[in-house]
This record gives C-alpha cells, structure tokens and sequence, in this order.
C-alpha cells in the first residue's frame, strides 16, 4: 500500500463503515480486485476514480453485497458480510445500505411515491407510513409535487432525485453512488451533486464511484484511485461545493 | 439469405431455453391433435373403404321362397333404382349344439354361393378355397386378420345336417352370412329362404335404402321379404363402440387444440416481442424490416417444425395403441384399423402455419419498429394500461412483494389474457377427468362385491383340453352355493341366437340364481323376472334402433320366441341381450349353464374358496374375479393421458410467460433486489405473478370442466349413467379443484421464479 493510503487510517476518531482487508475477485483468469485494502469512517464522502475495467464497480458491489469476494474481508457497519447468505445480504442491504445508478432504475409501472416508498415496504412498513415518509423525502429533495408522476414523464435530474428519495428511504449507514450524474445534462448533474453535497453535510456517508473528476471534487472529502484492482493512490480532497 | 440465417442460428443458440420451450409446447400440442384427429378419422374412413372395395350389399335381403320363386327374386335385380345385385342364394340356419371353432353353440346363418366374387359382396377369402363340393363349407372370421391355416379341415356336426368340413375362412363387409357352402349343398340342406344383395344408386341414406329396397320387391308377393339388414346398421356397428368415445375424444381434442393454439400463439408472439433490443441492433446492421421479420420466423420456425415432426411422430406411434383399445372387442371385418395419413399431414402443415401466423403479428410490429426506438426500449413498450391498479395495490395492506406480483400481468394485458385462458382450459380439463374418473369408477364398482371377493366359476370344456365336470348344473349350483363362505350364486348359459330381422350376429345371456347384483345395473325398467323379458344396454338399443318396450324374435335351436326389452341396463355389449332361464326354457331347455358366479361372504378366504371348489370337482375351474372394465379403463385412460399432455401444455405456457416477464423485468428485479428484496420475496412475487390468473382460471375452469362432464356423461354411448354417478361434485372435491389453477401456475412458474432469485444484481444493474 501506498503511504496516502497509510495516512489515510486513523485509529481514533469516526467509527468505521466500511472496512476491506485483501480482497481479491476473480472472473475467470481476470483479476478485477487484487488484494484491495480500505476504510470509510462515519460521514465520510469518498470517490472512487480509475479508467475503465481497473474495479470501481467490482468495489462498488463488494461493498453493497451485491457480488462476493473470491477470497479477503469485506466488512459494512460492522457485519462481515463474508457470513451472510443470499437472503442475510438482502436484509442487510435494506437496512444499511442506499444506492444511487447511473441510469436511475425506477420502476416504470409505479409512480415515484411508490417507487420511492417501495425500499419500506419491502421491510414490512405499512402502506401508509411508508408513503408518508416517502412524501417527507420527496418534499426534501423539492420535488414533492412530482409525486404521483410516471418515471416516464419525469426529467433525468428528477429521476435521480426520486432515486435518491428511495436510496434514504431506510436511513441507510451508507449511500453508494454509482456515476450519479453520468446520465444527466449538466443543469441536473449539478442539482444532484448539490442534493449529495447537503446529504453528507448532515452525517451521510457517501461511497461514490466516478469517472468525473468535477463530480469529487466537490462532493467528496477523500479521493481513492484504483487502477488492477488495487488502490493505486488515495488523497484528501477539500470539498469545493 | 445468409445473413438472415446466421442471424436466426445466433439468436436459436442464444436463447436456448425458449428454443426448448418452443419445440416443447409444438411437440406435446402437436400429440393431442394428432391424437383426436386419428380417432376421428379411423372411425368413419376404414369401414366406407373396406365396403367400396368388396362393394358391399347396401341392403341384405332374405325371402321366404315359400311365397316368391327364384325367379320372380333374380327379377328384382332389373327393378329401377337398383344398380347392381346378387342371388338368389340359398339360405338356412344350422344350429351347431356345441362349442365350434372359436365359436360358443347356437345358430348359424349359412348361405350357397358359388364363389366369393360376383357384382355385389365380393367376400375376401382369408384362408383356405371357396367351397365348391358336398360337404363343404368356408366360415365368416369376424375381424381384421385372419385365423390361419391351423383351423382348416375341421368338421362341424350342425344338428339335423350332414357333418360339414371347413375349408376356407372368409370375410364380408356386408356380413351376408356366417358361412357359405356350395350352391348343391345348400340345395341339399333344403333352405327355406333365399338371399338377394343389392346396391342402390349413390350412397342412400336410411329413407332411400326403404324406398329402394320396395321399389325392388314391389312385384313379389306380399310378406315375401323376411328379414332385411341395411348396411348403415353395420356402419353403425362398427363404429358403435369409437361413437362412445368419439364426444369425450372430441372434446378434448378440441381443448388440446385450444390449449395449443393459445399457447403456441403466447409462446411465439412473446419470443418476438422480448426481443426487441435484438431487433433494433440488427436495424442499425443494416438488416431490412424485412430481412427482420425473416430473422424472427426462421428463429420460432426451427424448433416448432422440429416440435411438430417429434409430435408427429410420437402421436402416430400412440395412436396405434390408443386405436387398438377402442376398437377392441369390434367386428372390424377386413377394415384396417390404423391411423390415416391426413391427420399427420394436417399437424405437419397446420401446427408450423400456425406458428408462423402467432409469430408474424408481433414480427410486423417489429417490421414498423424503428432501430433507435427499438433499442431504447429493449421489449416491446408497454401500454400503460394497468398502471393505476399497481398503484392501487401498493396502497393495500398486502406484503409487497405480493401486491407488485399481483400488480404485474395487468402489465401486459395481452400476453396475461393468453395465459389466463391457457389455465381456464386446462383447469377444465383436469376437472372433466375428475369428474368422468369419479363417475366411472362409481359405475366399475356396481355390482363390485363391497369388499368380499367374487368368484368365477368355469365349467371345464374337453374341447379346450379341460376336464368334463363329474356335477351337473344343477348340481354344481347347489354345491357351490353350499361350499363355505358362498353368499350369492348366479349361473349363465351364453348362446348364439339370431334375431329375426337381422343377419348380424347376437348373443343371449340366459340367468339363473341370485340375480340382484345384475339387476343393481338397470338404470330404466327392470331386470327379467318373467319368461320372455330381456335387458339390454345402450349399445344394444342404439345398434338395433331400439327402446325399452320394444319387443323382438329371439331364434335359437330352430324355435323362436318373442323377448320385451324390460329393462336398459347401464352398459353391455351391443350384440348381447341379458335374459333368464325361464326364457331359455321356451327356446333351447336342454341347455346347461357352463359358468358361475359367486359372491363370497364378507370375510371369506377366496383363495380357500376356489380351492374347495377344485377339490369338490377338478372339472370345475375356478378363478377370482378382478375388475376389468373396458370402458372405465379406456376412458379413465385416454382422459389421463390428455389430462397430462394439456396440463403440461398450460404449465409450459405459463413458464413461458414467467420466463419472458423475468426477462424483462431482469433490471427491475435486479433494482428490488439491491434495495434489499429477499430471494424468498421474489420467488413470492414471481409467483403471485401468476397465481392471480391461475386462480381466476381455476373458478372459471370448474363450472365450464362440470358443464363439459355432464355433456359427456350424458353421450358416452355404450354407457347409461344413473343420476347418483353423474352428480360427483362436492364441497372439498370442488375446493381442491379450485387449486388446480394456482397449482398449474406454481409449477409453471417455479422453476423461473428461483432462477429470477438466483439473477446477479450486479450484472444485470451494470448492464441494462
């Protein structure tokens, strides 16, 4: 490991999200995560940049429990995920975990209320509640009026904010983003930038993954750049936002 | 070309699983219809063919040549309206007071001719020569086949006639006769009456073959004519028994025919639709709409012609089987019973028409569809309609992963209602053989012995290589009915007979002792207690044009006797008629039973039964009696096998349905699953998916399954069902069935539905 990798653990301080210990990911004869070592603390805002194909997303995944390691430790909020079953990381997910995609991923048949009071019900909130926490969030992010309107019929940056609604949905330990701004005009990208930067100034922590230098710069605190599946470098950054 | 085909091979491999579905759905809907359509065809087609070829009598007339002379006979055959005829031929009855060939004793209708040819009857002679001496005779094999050389040369001894040996076996079509012998034989047998056959201009029908056959005797002495036999009762007869089946064969030949249909139309169309994706890439190739539109037929073709061939295939290799159960027991004469070729042609053209036909109205909107629009969308758009329902059901108290799987066929209305319909027809379907299951076996078990055992006793036949019995038959009654464990006795006399009119040949069942068990199977009337009373079954009455009340003659041993029809029992042969001793007595008194049954008392060791029967006489031989009914067998048979070809049929067409919503749900899925959807709840929501239809399917399925059973029982020719075994709906029978639906939709969507568990989020988020 890199000695800005070394600076960048502190042993006193914000408890730690996520922890990776040499973990590898095999696909095959590729290698997509070789030996990769890092830590996210509480309220953290942390991007992740490399070129294509070097395991961003493979992070990004091993992260949410959405892919397994081939061998090495991958631990959020304290669990080790390596323990868990397919049903023990999807109700580990939906306790702890929000994630924001590039192309959104709203369900086209449900309105944005429900797709956003959707990651609740999943966990047994009543219809009511859940709507009403969903409308909270929508009103939050501003658009509480676009509540009742098809994903179709929305604009991209408004997708991203329902989609965003729905990642806090479950008041998640950690929001993962993945290229959160790659599908929209640059207006938008800003406003979702905006909604990123206020969330982690009010304790979110944020997991992003970027090719868009711009986009960590100012939402993020800490830069990690990957490049083979390892952590190549890892820098403080000031936030510009 | 090539690159159309390069294109359908890529996207065949690619989707293997639904190649597979494709070809399977094909294959099993191909089997049914080939199943039904080779009924249909092998009940009419063989009997009109084999009848053209020996250009059978379309009447058979018999004359007291008492009241009309030869002469006066060989000019009715220039009468108009009569295009060809044949005899006079001389014609007697020889009753034959034992066991003869493969024959029981009774009477024989015998006529002299010189030889099997002539303008009308050529009879076919299977075996041996014509008779063409004294002492000669050639016998009528009933059936397809023939009973081989090993018979010939046997004598026969009729009573009051000289001893007769056999030298040929023949067969006719117009069953003019039992057996032939040569005109100076026949001569010498002194006959009473004489035989014309005649054929009338076209194929008349019942009215035209009266009109016909009077305008021919028009000139001859009044009550000349003794007996007649139109050949459309034999066209009946033959088919009499396929007619039972036909209506149940039908029906589900027609719901197989549906289910396919749906199914196939389901299958094909949503092959095209879900790929749209391909399409527009293969749009932005530089492929034609046209060249797309083949690319999509070649794709659904390949597997559906290799489904059709296997079905094809399959089916003829079944039909055999299936047509050999329904034509047993029949006189088939020189008919061959095997399937046709058009059935097969017809599955072989219709079933890939039809693909092609389901295929190619998604395949035109793909034609329309442009490449940008097409890519975009990746599946065909959906309509919107259905939206506010899954809105609505979000708000409702259900887990979610419930009300989204409700929610989701109102997604693809269309594609929803195809699935719905395949489970309403194979919920029908299942509750139909429940149902015709439930009344046959009901019917099987009257006159079952309630949990004791039966017990068949046979007099033994030294014509069999058996021993004679040392008891008479009264004797043997007496002593069977003393033996241990006896509780009801019954003896049958079995004899050939003639009825007057009728050249056919009938048989009599003449019993004696505890008849209450036979009587149980009366459904109209009553069973025989008194001298020339007879009951008959449906077969019987519809094979004959007859009602209970009817009387008719009864010959035998050369006396007759005027028999009611008293009683229509549930079922019985259509040439035997069921009577008591007291009518054997008018007719042949010397007649010994040769077989009895006995019921044994509840409790009762049968096998120590049947062994004092063997000790209190070797000659008797006993054996225990198991269930063997034709009818409940065949039908109960065919309706499981056609119960098991649909049911497949809808389960692969719901798989399908869900195979394809998986699909197109793949990034949805993958979205609920990072969002924390357990693989529990989306095997639950996968399966909701369907289980909203299947349980629709199910309460529409049973009223239109109960409606299509009381169709059927009430025309199931051979069979009279009383009302207690036709109402075989209850509470907790008809709660299971409502079950049939959702149950077809689970299995169909099972296998889909943990496959869609398994999905790795990752892939599908980062790749749709």
């Amino acid at each position: 490991m890199t000695t800005d990798q070394e600076s960048g653990r502190r042993d006193n301080g914000p408890q730690v999200v996520v922890r990776l210990d040499g973990v590898h990911k095999e696909y095959g004869d590729t290698k997509a995560l070789d030996g990769m070592s890092l830590e996210i603390r509480a309220g953290e805002a942390v991007a992740v940049m490399g070129p294509s194909g070097c395991g961003k997303s493979t992070l990004l995944n091993m992260v949410a429990g959405l892919d397994r390691p081939t061998s090495g430790l991958v631990e959020v909020a304290g669990q080790d995920l390596g323990q868990l079953n397919e049903t023990g990381l999807a109700l580990f997910r939906r306790r702890h975990i929000g994630m924001i995609f590039q192309f959104f991923n709203l369900i086209d048949d449900l309105p944005a209320l429900d797709n956003v009071a959707l990651a609740a019900q999943l966990t047994g909130t009543s219809a009511r509640q859940a709507r009403r926490r969903a409308l909270e969030l929508l009103d939050e992010l501003g658009i509480a009026d676009r509540g009742n309107t098809y994903p179709a019929a929305l604009s991209g940056g408004e997708r991203q904010r329902v989609a965003v609604a729905r990642a806090l949905m479950n008041r998640p330990a950690l929001l993962l983003a993945d290229e959160p701004t790659g599908a929209l005009d640059s207006r938008s990208g800003e406003q979702v930038m905006d909604l990123l930067i206020d969330l982690n100034q009010i304790g979110q922590t944020l997991l992003l993954v970027t090719h868009d230098r711009h986009l960590a710069d100012r939402c993020a605190s800490r830069l990690i750049e990957v490049a083979d599946g390892r952590v190549a470098r890892e820098s403080a950054l000031e936030p510009t936002g | 070309m090539s690159a159309v085909w390069r294109a359908s091979r890529a996207a065949v491999k690619r989707r293997r699983l639904q190649t597979i579905v494709i070809g399977l759905v094909v294959l099993c809907s191909t089997t049914t219809v080939l199943l039904a359509l080779a009924l249909v065809s092998a009940a009419s087609a063989p009997f009109d063919k084999a009848f053209d070829r020996q250009r059978g009598a379309h009447t058979v007339a018999a004359f007291d040549l008492a009241k009309a002379s030869e002469t006066q006979l060989a000019r009715t055959a220039r009468r108009p309206g009569v295009e060809a005829a044949a005899g006079p031929f001389g014609q007697t009855v020889l009753e034959m007071p034992g066991d003869w060939l493969w024959m029981s004793a009774g009477s024989v209708t015998v006529v002299g001719r010189d030889g099997p040819d002539g303008p009308v009857d050529r009879v076919r002679l299977l075996e041996g020569r014509w008779a063409t001496a004294p002492g000669e005779i050639v016998v009528a094999w009933p059936v397809d086949g023939s009973p081989g050389p090993g018979l010939l040369g046997t004598r026969l001894t009729p009573r009051g006639a000289p001893a007769l040996t056999v030298v040929g076996f023949a067969t006719s079509m117009s069953r003019s006769a039992g057996a032939w012998v040569s005109p100076e034989q026949m001569r010498a047998l002194h006959p009473a009456d004489a035989q014309m056959l005649y054929r009338f201009t076209g194929s008349p029908a019942e009215e035209q073959l009266r009109t016909g056959l009077a305008r021919a005797t028009a000139e001859l002495p009044a009550d000349s004519l003794t007996a007649s036999q139109s050949y459309l009762t034999l066209k009946r007869a033959f088919s009499s028994q396929v007619d039972a089946y036909l209506p149940f064969m039908t029906l589900f030949g027609v719901l197989g025919l549906l289910v396919s249909v749906l199914i196939v139309g389901n299958v094909v169309s949503g092959a095209v639709v879900s790929g749209h994706r391909h399409i527009g890439v293969l749009k932005s190739l530089g492929f034609t709409p046209n060249q797309v539109v083949a690319v999509y037929l070649t794709m659904v073709s390949v597997p559906a012609l290799v489904g059709c061939v296997t079905g094809v295939l399959i089916g003829d290799a079944a039909a055999g089987a299936v047509l050999r159960l329904a034509f047993t027991g029949i006189e088939t004469g020189s008919a061959s019973i095997g399937i046709g070729p058009w059935p097969s042609v017809v599955c072989l053209v219709g079933m890939p028409a039809l693909v092609v036909l389901a295929a190619l109205v998604p395949a035109l909107r793909a034609h329309r569809l442009s490449a940008a629009r097409a890519i975009t969308a990746g599946s065909a758009p959906r309509t919107g309609r259905g939206l506010r329902v899954q809105h609505r059901l979000s708000g409702t108290r259900l887990p979610r992963a419930v009300s989204l799987g409700l929610g989701q066929p109102f997604a693809r209305p269309g594609r929803t209602a195809l699935t719905l319909a395949a489970i309403v027809l194979g919920v029908t379907t299942v509750t139909l053989t429940t149902g015709l299951t439930s009344t046959m076996v009901a019917y099987a078990n009257v006159g079952e012995s309630q949990g004791a055992g039966q017990v068949h006793v046979q007099a033994g036949s030294p014509a069999n290589d058996q021993k004679a019995r040392r008891l008479s038959d009264r004797q043997t009654e007496e002593r069977l009915r003393s033996l241990p464990g006896a509780d009801r006795v019954t003896a049958r006399a079995l004899a050939k007979v003639r009825l007057a009119g009728h050249t056919e040949t009938s048989y009599a069942n003449f019993f004696r002792g505890d008849t209450q068990d036979l009587a149980a199977g009366v459904v109209e009337g009553h069973w025989p207690a008194r001298a020339g009373e007879a009951a008959v079954g449906p077969a019987f009455l519809s094979r004959h044009g007859l009602t209970v009340g009817d009387r008719i003659t009864v010959q035998l041993s050369g006396r007759q006797t005027r028999v009611t029809i008293v009683g229509e029992l549930m079922a019985g042969d259509s040439q035997a008629l069921d009577s008591n001793w007291q009518t054997l007595a008018r007719l042949a008194p010397r007649t010994q039973a040769t077989e009895y049954t006995v019921r044994l008392a509840r409790g009762t060791d049968a096998r120590a039964y049947t062994d004092a029967v063997e000790a209190a006489d070797p000659g008797l031989y006993p054996t225990l009696t198991h269930a063997n009914n034709t009818v409940t067998t065949t039908v109960v048979g065919f309706a499981s096998v056609f119960t098991l070809l649909l049911t497949v049929v809808a389960a692969l067409g719901v798989f399908n349905t869900v195979l394809l919503n998986v699909r197109e749900r793949r990034r949805d899925l993958g979205m609920l699953k990072s969002i924390g959807m357990t693989p529990r709840q989306v095997v639950v929501m996968t399966v909701t998916s369907v289980a909203g239809p299947g349980a629709i399917g199910g309460l529409l399925g049973i009223p239109l399954g109960i409606v299509a059973h009381r169709v059927l029982v009430d025309n199931i020719g051979v069979i009279s069902f009383p009302e207690s075994m036709k109402d075989v709906w209850h509470v907790p029978h008809l709660a299971a069935l409502a079950l049939a639906g959702v149950t077809i939709a689970v299995l169909g969507a099972l296998i889909p539905a943990r496959s869609a568990a398994r999905l790795t989020i990752a892939t599908v988020l980062h790749n749709e």
